[in-house]
């Protein structure tokens, strides 16, 4: 395995390392999607999650990772074991699977075992991309040019978190609950509205254009690039102070207190936005909560709204195809107005 | 090899520098990614590439038709079935292991490739396939081969962008680089090829070339100042400024080393010409509305005059004062600017001055459009066929095919299944043709404003329902003594609404340019497999030759004669008149296209959303 940079050496980009940890403290938000040039570090970004976060506990020998604790409802491989049976389970990091843009179909929903058909004339089913990524992260590269039919295939397996494949004779579901990161420029193509809808969090990434800030990350890349076991153990105790955050912050999530105000002060801020749907409001309310929890404190307050409000309702602002106001802005704006109000 | 390095842009200077790429990549092939070479097929390539072959390192040949099991490895699926037992193969790009994949004609890569591709060059581990779990580490740098016209998208951008050198050879002609191998040896590039000694000094010497802090600073406020955002850059600029000090024995980098990396790493990228110091703002000027500074800093000398083929240095030209002193960054980095500059040809120096160098880059090259394949899209009943190139094995149909005949085949049973070739079947998939609508504006006088304003109505209401169906649109605008393409294909909307907000209109009507820009777009469509169709938004009052001259009569024959062309082409076509009185003219020029023709004196945008709704859903 190519050893990844470390998260926490990572500068600049602020807004979106933080996406990232909100939702790595909630997955439930529902993934994240960084907009901007090429070269900005969001694969870096990315990338860096595995060794970021804590290994997870899987089932030994379940093809889809499920959690001991509560094995997934749609997991053949769990449900057809004797429930009596001691269940072996192993650590295995999270995984951060990468979906190429020229991916065919059967690479992603996964299909007949074409080894097994050849030499033993069994049939069986070999699960692609969607069932690596379950209980992790799903990595789009430039997803605002993937083909119309692997979008829709993300969207229902998005929104329902199991994967259905009836194809080559095969008849299998099984669980695909994953963390949805994709990154694009607008600029090449647009986004489905449906897609842009799976996403949690949106957060816009520029190259930084302080120069201190640039020779800092290229110093630091440069390190990486000559000795990257070096660096990394360099890092290494940052990495941790990291993990450990994110750690008590996910202990910390449920009994984060959402008063009645803060409610009623995201939901005004929708629909003073005209946000479609309940959606809006609810991501908008898991992720300030997470980023409560991530800082430590037990109730939400009006400035976690402040700084996750862009994020969260960015893309879901009603917006006139041929308007290019920044949308960010317009968040802001609106909050200052509804917390005036 | 030290050469001053604010040096003009000559022929010589470039050729040099591409076969220092060449050791470059022999004393590190997977340090910065690899090389972008934009050349045509010609003897000044052959002769790099025939160089490339001779530095004896791994050179492996992906073709553009290469399938993806070949590519990243999987199963070997004759000698699978010979034997009943699984049998894969590695694919090209494990074989490329410390060596160099070598793409020609990168700029037809389809997306399926290159991404995996790309993704292999990032990790440095072949993603794992359907049939090989396990991710097998490789480690490789790439050699692009660009043939693209200057107006064609060139190799997509998320390769291009990790290919640290890009050369361009585009404007060599032999005889330019004649000198040069005069010069060499006329044995075959054995000049270029480090000698063993030499190279094993060098690849010793990489590890410990140091870049300080002032190289850093200068090297990314070099990039900075070209316009260059991406921060991989800076960080291959990087490299290849140690790997050519290794090269030349040096431990620290000095001006020659960032010279090189700036003209070859910095200068092809950049996207504007440096602003002014006082102009450091923190938010980058969009484009748009940034005027050109009247004073560049170094005025590159004029390249107009045809290049002597035995290239003279110009020594009067101040070299890098070589002082014991440490140059500061300031100084480096004006060096780098300078040197990146110098370096340009001059229609990419235009284009910078003019700030159109932003627009160009921001191609996704092909990556961007879906083309018809037999790879994507809704699947079809698998069909009896050969699987190979484009069409993958139907396996389940393969072995329904074969079922019933086993017991005729099992002469010894073996407890295998046995399969023969007439078995197999193959995967088909149908993929809905993306097309794209190139609207030709008229934007001169006698259109009148009130006539465009309704017009950029309409083209919005287009633009929605494009996006919609998720089809692109092209715009052309012509008025005065030229065409524009105001918009090259985009399912942007919002860049589709910030070209049209920007039309001025008034001038004469150059139709024929029109009609031949339209015309040039549509076969390129054509050949990324997009279907084009052509909406005439004009009263047909040709008043412009071709040559961008008045002259009422000899521009509607203009006019004619393209409109000829694109009936021959055969793609569809609908004309809008949107003259108050139409006459017979656009009439005439329509049917000369085989276009539809659709008078609409106040432009509904409605109708005419119907009307192009007709136009696309017929057959052609």
């Amino acid at each position: 395995m190519a050893l990844t940079f470390p998260f926490a050496a990572i500068v600049g980009q602020d807004e979106m390392t933080l996406a990232i940890q909100v939702v790595a403290v909630d997955p439930s938000i529902g993934g994240v999607l960084v907009l901007g040039d090429r070269g900005t570090g969001k694969s870096t970004a990315v990338r860096a999650l595995a060794d970021l976060l804590p290994p997870i506990s899987v089932v030994k020998g379940c093809p889809y990772r499920c959690d001991p604790a509560k094995p997934a409802s749609a997991c053949p491989v769990c449900q057809a074991r004797d429930p009596k049976a001691k269940v072996v389970t192993e650590r295995q990091s999270v995984a951060v699977v990468d979906l190429p843009l020229g991916a065919t179909e059967d690479r992603v929903v996964g299909a007949l075992d074409l080894e097994k058909a050849l030499s033993q004339g069994v049939k069986s089913f070999a699960p692609g991309l969607l069932a690596q990524a379950h209980r992790g992260f799903l990595y789009i590269d430039e997803v605002n040019l993937l083909d119309d039919h692997l979008v829709d295939l993300l969207i229902d397996v998005a929104a329902s978190g199991e994967n259905l494949v009836e194809r080559e004779g095969l008849s299998v579901r099984h669980p695909a609950r994953f963390v949805l990161v994709g990154s694009g420029n607008p600029e090449e193509g647009e986004l489905r509205p449906q897609l842009l809808d799976r996403f949690g969090l949106s957060v816009q990434v520029r190259t930084p254009q302080d120069l201190a800030l640039r020779v800092s990350i290229i110093k630091r890349r440069d390190a990486f690039d000559k000795d990257p076991e070096a660096f990394k153990a360099l890092w290494h105790k940052d990495n941790q102070k990291l993990q450990k955050r994110i750690l008590k912050a996910r202990e910390l999530l449920d009994a984060v207190e959402v008063s009645d105000d803060m409610l009623m002060l995201c939901a005004r801020l929708c629909q003073q936005l005209g946000t479609d749907g309940l959606r809006a409001e609810l991501t908008l309310l898991r992720a300030t909560r997470a980023y409560a929890a991530l800082q430590g404190h037990k109730a939400v307050k009006a400035e976690h709204l402040q700084s996750m409000a862009p994020l969260a309702l960015r893309h879901r602002l009603r917006r006139n195809p041929l308007d290019d106001t920044d949308s960010g802005a317009r968040v802001q704006r609106s909050l200052q107005e509804v917390l005036a109000a | 090899m030290a050469r001053d390095n604010t040096q003009p842009s000559d022929p010589l200077e470039r050729w040099n520098d591409a076969l220092t790429a060449l050791q470059l990549l022999q004393l590190d092939p997977l340090g910065f990614g690899g090389v972008c070479l934009r050349a045509p097929h010609g003897p000044v390539r052959e002769r790099w590439l025939h160089a490339l072959a001779g530095l004896g390192i791994g050179l492996v040949k992906v073709p553009g038709s290469v399938d993806i099991e070949r590519l990243l490895g999987g199963i070997d699926l004759a000698h699978t079935l010979q034997t009943g037992q699984l049998h894969s193969q590695a694919g090209l790009l494990q074989q490329a292991d410390q060596g160099l994949v070598c793409l020609p004609m990168a700029e037809r890569l389809s997306p399926t490739l290159l991404a995996p591709l790309v993704q292999a060059l990032e990790q440095g581990q072949v993603p794992p396939t359907r049939h090989s779990a396990a991710p097998t580490p490789t480690r490789f740098g790439v050699v692009a081969l660009d043939e693209s016209l200057p107006d064609e998208p060139g190799v997509g951008a998320a390769l291009a962008e990790r290919l640290g050198v890009w050369l361009d050879l585009n404007e060599l002609s032999p005889s330019d680089i004649h000198a040069a191998w005069q010069d060499n040896s006329e044995s075959d590039g054995l000049q270029i090829r480090l000698s063993p000694g030499a190279l094993a000094r060098a690849r010793e010497q990489l590890p410990q070339v140091q870049a300080s802090d002032e190289h850093m600073q200068a090297l990314c406020t070099a990039a900075l100042d070209l316009g260059i955002g991406s921060l991989r850059v800076p960080s291959l600029a990087l490299r290849v400024a140690c790997s050519h000090a290794a090269l030349n024995g040096r431990s620290t980098l000095d001006a020659d080393d960032l010279g090189f990396a700036a003209r070859c790493v910095l200068a092809p990228r950049a996207t504007q010409w440096p602003a002014e110091p006082s102009a450091q703002e923190s938010e980058p000027a969009p484009p748009e509305d940034a005027t050109p500074p009247s004073e560049p800093p170094e005025p590159p000398e004029n390249a107009d005059q045809a290049p002597e083929n035995d290239a003279e240095k110009d020594e009067g030209l101040d070299p890098p004062p070589e002082q014991n002193a440490e140059p500061s960054a300031e100084d480096l980095q004006e060096m780098m600017v300078a040197a990146a500059l110098a370096s340009l040809p001059p229609h990419m120096l235009d284009a910078l001055m003019t700030r159109q160098g932003a627009a160009s880059h921001n191609t996704s090259g092909r990556s961007g459009q879906t083309r018809a394949g037999s790879q994507r899209g809704r699947p079809l009943p698998p069909r009896p066929g050969r699987p190979g190139g484009q069409a993958r094995l139907h396996v389940l149909a393969t072995l329904r095919a074969a079922a019933p005949k086993q017991r005729l085949r099992q002469a010894h049973s073996t407890g295998r299944v046995a399969i023969r070739a007439e078995d197999f079947h193959i995967q088909r998939y149908q993929q809905r043709a993306s097309s794209c609508l190139i609207l030709a504006l008229d934007a001169s006088g006698s259109a009148a404003l009130q006539r465009l304003a309704e017009a950029k109505g309409a083209v919005e209401l287009l633009l929605q329902q494009s996006y919609a169906r998720r089809d692109s649109v092209c715009i052309v605008a012509f008025r005065g003594a030229q065409a524009q393409l105001l918009l090259p294909m985009t399912r942007s909307l919002v860049r589709a609404k910030r070209a049209m907000t920007g039309l001025p209109g008034g001038g004469g009507t150059p139709l024929a340019l029109a009609l031949k820009m339209a015309y040039e777009q549509a076969a390129q469509l054509q050949r990324q497999g997009v279907t084009p169709i052509l909406v005439v938004l004009s009263d047909g009052r040709a008043n412009v030759t071709l040559q961008g001259l008045g002259g009422r009569a000899q521009a509607q024959l203009d006019a004619q004669s393209w409109g000829q062309q694109w009936r021959a082409s055969g793609h569809r076509a609908l004309w809008i008149d949107t003259s108050m009185h139409p006459d017979a003219q656009a009439q005439q020029l329509a049917s000369t296209m085989g276009a539809s023709y659709l008078p609409m004196p106040q432009v509904q945008s409605q109708r005419m959303a119907h009307a192009i709704e007709r136009v696309r859903s017929s057959q052609a």
